[in-house]
């Protein structure tokens, strides 16, 4: 039997303890805030993406599924882009050099430069441009259609730019870098101007985000 | 490659008429062109000290078939490039031709000019003046 000081002191706590098992629950229940990011939009909720038919740079075909397994950094752009395109692929180089060289990184994302200008972009010629920026880098082309039905899904626009040569032409682009999940899903977007302190910095943060949220 | 380069650049030397000396341009340089690529992009900053503004209208350069003038601006999220007639240096001030901004754009020659080499390229302006200087062919973001 108790004696009545210790009655005293072991009720309180008594009571105490389901507040305090109450307040663990909601801490470990409730979702994390959403990472705050120097560059990236993160979109509220991840897009899905319905499959698409492309080809990489040594011929082999480039779907959905190619997006699966592992974060995914995608660029859209031509490689007759004298400026803008050259100049967001060094970047992205940066990118992934700087992620390799973070111990806290894991596996490395993939980037993919998909081309939207297939008139011109083979698969050959994606072969020789695309590694200049980083041996890691995929090229991917395909049928116009094809690329389209990517593209729309993920608000990248361009088109032909008109009374432009009908080999000299140019191309007009979404200059975003768009950030796949894992699962394939449209997770993010980079607006211009990039730098890659901050993607890094982003992509390292909503990766986290992610595996806390899954 | 660079003998080529060294024999055009005296070349162009000999038909060039003096330069005026309230211009001067600063951190000239060309992009390497990535293998495959067929135009490339050359950046450069032009200083104008004088009173009175300064209008480029032309780039030549004997390593190039042609170059342009060029902008590229991204409009809500579009990337998209604008040729220009002329670029305004103004009075006491100074223009900078930058990636993702200005550039020269220049179908890349069958003889690729890469890292380490230099180009040469003549300036000319509204008023007639010429003004030559090498541009340092290099690769980076």
């Amino acid at each position: 039997m108790l004696k009545p000081e210790k009655t005293r002191f072991f009720l309180p706590l008594l009571a105490i303890i389901p507040a305090l098992l109450g307040a663990l629950l909601l801490t470990g229940c409730s979702a994390p805030e959403p990472p705050e990011l120097r560059q990236a939009t993160l979109l509220p909720v991840a897009k899905a993406v319905a499959d698409f038919r492309l080809t990489d740079q040594a011929g082999r075909p480039f779907t959905l599924d190619n997006l699966k397994g592992r974060w995914t950094l995608a660029f859209f752009g031509y490689t007759h882009c004298p400026d803008v395109c050259p100049t967001s692929m060094a970047m992205l180089g940066q990118v992934q050099r700087n992620l390799a060289k973070d111990p806290s990184t894991g596996e490395l994302p993939q980037v993919v430069f998909f081309s939207v200008d297939p008139e011109r972009d083979t698969p050959e010629l994606l072969a020789s441009f695309v590694p200049y920026f980083h041996d890691s880098f995929i090229g991917v082309t395909g049928a116009a259609d094809e690329i389209l039905k990517l593209t729309r899904q993920l608000g990248i626009i361009y088109g032909k730019v008109e009374g432009s040569g009908s080999d000299d032409y140019l191309v007009d682009h979404s200059a975003a870098i768009i950030l796949f999940d894992p699962e394939g899903r449209f997770r993010a977007l980079f607006n211009i101007p990039h730098k890659p302190e901050y993607i890094v910095a982003d992509l390292q943060a909503i990766k986290q985000y992610y595996e806390a949220t899954r | 490659m660079k003998r080529i380069l060294l024999a055009l650049t005296l070349a162009a030397c000999s038909w060039l008429p003096v330069a005026q000396a309230e211009v001067q341009v600063e951190d000239a340089w060309v992009r390497e062109a990535p293998p495959g690529a067929r135009m490339l992009a050359a950046y450069l900053t032009v200083n104008n000290s004088g009173a009175e503004d300064l209008v480029l209208v032309e780039v030549q350069s004997p390593a190039f078939s042609h170059i342009m003038l060029h902008k590229s601006e991204v409009v809500d999220g579009v990337a998209r490039m604008v040729h220009l007639d002329e670029i305004v240096i103004p009075a006491q001030g100074s223009v900078q031709l930058q990636p993702g901004g200005m550039h020269l754009m220049m179908p890349a020659p069958e003889a690729r000019p890469s890292a380490g080499d230099r180009v040469p390229l003549v300036l000319i302006f509204a008023d007639g003046n010429r003004l030559e200087v090498q541009a340092d062919v290099r690769k980076k973001p």
